[in-house]
């Protein structure tokens, strides 16, 4: 099969239209790569301080991964105080059952098993209705002190705490039911994840010890 | 030698790209950004810019390269420079607007096919000069921003007594919530319509006047 010049041309154009194309694009991702990384963790730094109680070490530094699954990890931010107790602990818990997607709300639990604050750090949800679990600090600050056994994990209209949204009700209670999980698994971990935290801090001092 | 192109005005182009052609108030074009991002002023406006500033590139590089791109493959060929731009936008939001990223993140990708952007490469970048198709970007994104705008700041204010965030009826007015929701924003923008539509009727009429008086004013002199 052959090709006429005109053919040749258009297919030519098309060639040099996506490599011109690609090579742009790949330029602009090698070139945004840090920054966005940066903002990231930025993000990041900024939620970890909204829930975690006051602290003095660097919890992205002291982040240790804990096992939940046969080769799944969590990554846990761990707050400490000034003497290097660990006072509070930071993950993120994943809602697969947003209106829109899932949802990704990072919870600060102190030690005593009661709730920092949380945060919620990615979502699909509508904006102007669902968004309400990230504006809505009224509604945010009602998980404060919240413990497993010290409120009804559920939203108003299912007989809870925690209220729904007008016109939200899905988004609220995926949130509710979520943080309500990680309270569990706090419950059933907390012993091992208290060791795993010494034992890397223990480990990073030796390293820093022999440098 | 004075070629077709050179005789546009680019104030013509302008308010033909900002008013009497607007992409959403004239076309109806770009619904899928229009409904979705415009529950607040403030998601509406920077919709509205991102547009903007893909509009502007993809009409200065379908302008650039119009001669070279034979007619039988200029669809796929602009679509292709339109994606590349519009994921540039969203990686440089990514990086440097995290915040707006987060809300508006979804819709940026939606940006490739609102058809008002490839209308423009099609209809005007591929057949006019660098700087005219930059001043019809330039005026068919400020109209797109400006119907976005307006649009998500009606809804905020009816639907939640806000204006970029600001509460401006007062705690007592009770939140329609019919205009965040996606009904409300056809509610609101049938509304617009029809007073963009009077807005033109009255400008049409004080040219026929104008015109009118020209004509007689004429015919006295005769």
């Amino acid at each position: 099969m052959t090709f006429d010049k005109e053919q040749q041309k258009i297919a030519f154009t098309l060639f040099v239209v996506g490599l011109v194309a690609a090579t742009m694009l790949a330029l602009v991702d090698k070139w945004t790569a840090g920054p966005i990384a940066e903002a990231q963790r930025q993000a990041l730094h900024q939620s970890l301080e909204q829930v975690l109680p006051e602290h003095s070490n660097d919890p992205l530094k002291d982040m240790f991964l804990f096992p939940i699954a046969k080769e799944e990890n969590i990554k846990i931010f761990p707050a400490k105080d000034k003497k290097g107790d660990v006072i509070a602990y930071a993950w993120e818990q994943i809602a697969p059952d947003g209106y829109s997607g899932t949802i990704r709300i990072l919870m600060g639990v102190r030690v005593s098993g009661e709730i920092a604050a949380i945060r919620v750090t990615f979502h699909k949800e509508t904006p102007g209705l669902g968004d309400g679990i990230i504006k809505n600090k009224t509604w945010l600050n009602a998980f404060i002190d919240k413990t497993l056994t010290n409120a009804t994990w559920l939203v108003k209209k299912d007989g809870g705490d925690f209220d729904q949204f007008t016109g939200a009700t899905i988004t609220p209670r995926a949130v509710v039911k979520t943080v309500h999980k990680g309270l569990v698994f706090y419950k059933k971990n907390q012993v091992d994840m208290l060791k795993r935290a010494y034992t890397v801090a223990m480990k990073s001092n030796e390293e820093g010890g022999k440098k | 030698m004075p070629s077709k192109e050179e005789t546009l005005n680019k104030q013509d182009i302008f308010n033909d790209g900002f008013w009497f052609n607007n992409a959403i108030f004239a076309q109806l074009l770009g619904m899928c950004p229009l409904l979705g991002v415009t529950t607040t002023a403030e998601n509406g406006f920077w919709m509205g810019l991102a547009t903007l500033a893909v509009l502007l590139c993809s009409n200065l590089i379908v302008s650039l390269v119009r001669g070279f791109i034979p007619d039988e493959v200029r669809i796929p060929a602009y679509i292709v420079i339109i994606a590349s731009l519009v994921t540039v936008v969203e990686l440089a939001m990514n990086a440097w607007m995290h915040d707006m990223y987060l809300i508006l993140g979804l819709f940026i990708p939606l940006i490739v096919v609102n058809c008002a952007i490839l209308g423009r490469a099609e209809a005007f970048a591929s057949k006019n000069n660098v700087s005219d198709s930059l001043v019809d970007a330039l005026g068919m994104g400020l109209g797109f921003t400006f119907a976005l705008l307006l649009l998500g700041g009606v809804r905020e204010l009816l639907g939640q007594g806000e204006l970029f965030g600001f509460n401006i009826l007062g705690d007592a007015y009770p939140d329609v919530l019919l205009f965040i929701l996606p009904p409300g924003a056809f509610i609101a923008l049938g509304f617009i319509l029809a007073g963009v539509n009077v807005i033109n009727q009255r400008l049409q009429a004080k040219k026929d006047a104008v015109l009118q008086a020209e004509k007689q004013g004429a015919a006295q002199n005769v």
